[in-house]
């Protein structure tokens, strides 16, 4: 009995964690380099699962005499029974498979912002050749928000740039674009925020937009008064949410 | 927060009942009562959806979640390494190993950097080593230094301060000191009856080896990944309930950026492959502070208090986690004044 709760719990283990890196639905947690380990353990607790349910299937040939004989000395041992802690192994699937929570947002966002550092000059890239300035340039919101905040910001004061993120509010000045960067998973989610100074266009809190605009000099935080990145916004665009929600 | 509740409430079970679950017929009853509360949870499901909806019960979920997920491969990883070393006779390590435990410890230290994986991973191997009759003093180094040591977060480190590439020598350097002298402490001051390792099922004998190999492995498993979620339950409730402010309210002064940053490591239960990442990114604290949270975190977090409670019995755990705990502080310091020049 306690053997086949054991398989029982690497059985829906396993198939959770198959269900969740299969499919996109990993990409809120972990960072996408994860996914190959991801498939493989929970390959592996789903296989030995199985694999203990056959060996373990109660039987009534001759044969099964000898296995029920091994499983009454177990008993003597009172080694077979499952330790309560094992059943907490039913709460990550809880929580994966019904309760499902989004990937990380606003609320971390607002709780969690810090000080950006500044890029340092070698950070800073080459002047763009001047036939370029007129194309828009994509960058990500730490590569923006770590030249925004340097000292000599170079060809950014002089490019137009496309940042995409999800809308943040920010006290009566402007609102904020931000992306959360993982490097390993939502544990170590450190926020990056962009000040955008222009219209929010009716935009709710946690959409997602793209916003292509202009440098323009640091804002200082309302109240912790550090520098932060600002972006005069030419156009904010709604954009559907990205299939992998986090930078890193 | 009110649906987050139950798993808070059985997070004190370990001290309530130290045994862990030592009896079949307590054990059950136990389970039986988590069982209740994750049905209660379900039901609350059903009936409040709204509670699960509240921002902060989503970021807790999504925050637990990733912890589980990105630590269970290296679990997995463990457990097997665990589960092919109680295969090896116990005589190959009496021959790789030096006799006195004096010795034994520095060369298990080493030998931790051989095994690429985070803190989950070397838990289990640690207990396995234990089992098939190494030194605890030489597991215990292995077990602390794997974690901080490996090829892998060296890497990840040097990546991280890419100005400041004594921050990865001076890791190594501190985190392998923690574990050889917390390893001479065990060794002098240690007592056998603290390491209560759980019992097998596999130890009853009479199976092929295959059958030996997948009980083993699977026993371990459930026991560890059980632990694995309680820790994930702790380091989840407080990495949502602790305002970033609150740290950068404290980040300009050494002495206090150095304890809430040891505290920080022990609270976050970040995975040791990317803990360098996060304390990069704390840009407002001093070197040597970031330094104490990268030799700390490997060696003494939430999830890793509740894997050893798990592995080594929690005896052993509450007595472990403490005097690491100072070792740990004391080694960065040094290795932070040496090598970083106090900054």
């Amino acid at each position: 009995m306690e053997r086949l709760v054991t398989h029982l719990l690497l059985v829906l283990l396993g198939g959770t964690v198959l269900h969740v890196s299969l499919t996109d639905a990993y990409l809120a947690y972990v960072q996408p380099g994860f996914r190959p380990l991801l498939v493989l353990a929970g390959a592996a607790l789903l296989l030995s699962g199985t694999v203990g349910f056959v060996l373990d299937r109660p039987r009534v040939s001759p044969v099964g005499r000898h296995a029920s004989q091994a499983r009454d000395h177990d008993h003597d041992h009172q080694h077979g029974h499952v330790p309560w802690v094992s059943w907490l192994l039913v709460l990550p699937v809880a929580v994966l498979l019904m309760v499902a929570p989004p990937a990380l947002g606003v609320f971390t966002v607002e709780r969690q912002s810090q000080p950006l550092a500044a890029a340092t000059p070698d950070q800073v890239p080459e002047a763009v050749p001047a036939e370029e300035l007129q194309l828009v340039r994509s960058m990500s919101m730490l590569e923006y928000g770590q030249w925004a905040l340097a000292d000599d910001p170079g060809p950014l004061t002089t490019s137009t740039v496309r940042l995409q993120g999800f809308v943040v509010p920010r006290g009566d000045d402007g609102w904020y674009l931000s992306r959360i960067r993982i490097n390993c998973c939502a544990a170590d989610a450190v926020p990056v925020s962009v000040v955008v100074d222009g219209n929010r266009q009716g935009v709710a809190p946690g959409e997602w937009v793209e916003v292509v605009g202009t440098w323009s000099p640091p804002a200082a935080h309302p109240s912790d008064g550090y520098p932060e990145p600002v972006i005069e916004a030419r156009s904010v665009t709604p954009i559907p949410a990205p299939v992998n929600p986090y930078e890193s | 927060m009110r649906p987050v509740a139950p798993p808070e409430v059985t997070a004190e079970r370990p001290l309530v009942r130290p045994d862990g679950g030592r009896t079949a017929r307590t054990g059950v009853r136990s389970g039986d009562v988590l069982m209740v509360l994750l049905a209660l949870c379900i039901a609350a499901y059903f009936v409040q959806p709204d509670w699960f909806s509240a921002p902060g019960v989503q970021a807790w979920g999504t925050v637990f979640a990733a912890i589980c997920l990105q630590a269970l491969p290296f679990l997995v990883l463990g457990v097997l390494v665990s589960a092919a070393v109680s295969l090896v006779p116990a005589s190959f390590f009496e021959r790789a190993l030096p006799r006195s435990a004096v010795l034994a410890v520095p060369v298990a230290g080493a030998a931790g950097a051989v095994l690429p994986g985070c803190e989950c991973a070397s838990v289990p191997v640690a207990g396995g080593l234990v089992r098939r009759g190494v030194a605890p003093a030489a597991a215990l180094a292995f077990l602390l230094s794997a974690p901080a040591i490996n090829p892998v977060v060296v890497i990840a480190t040097v990546v991280a301060f890419p100005d400041e590439p004594l921050m990865a020598v001076a890791r190594f350097a501190a985190s392998l000191l923690v574990a050889v002298v917390v390893g001479w402490v065990w060794a002098a001051f240690g007592r056998g009856d603290w390491l209560r390792l759980p019992q097998r099922a596999a130890d009853s004998g009479g199976r092929s080896r295959g059958r030996q190999f997948l009980d083993v492995a699977q026993h371990d498993f459930v026991h560890a990944g059980g632990f694995l979620v309680l820790g994930g339950v702790a380091a989840a409730t407080l990495n949502v309930l602790v305002p970033r402010a609150w740290l950068d309210a404290v980040a300009g002064d050494p002495v206090l950026a150095v304890l809430v940053l040891a505290a920080l490591a022990v609270v976050l239960s970040i995975c040791s492959e990317a803990d360098a990442f996060v304390a990069a990114s704390l840009t407002s604290f001093s070197l040597t502070s970031r330094l104490v949270f990268l030799v700390v975190g490997p060696v003494v977090d939430l999830k890793l208090i509740a894997l050893q409670s798990g592995t080594f019995g929690p005896r052993f755990a509450l007595r472990f986690a403490p005097v690491t705990f100072v070792v740990a502080v004391g080694c960065a310091l040094l290795a932070a004044w040496i090598l970083l020049g106090g900054r």
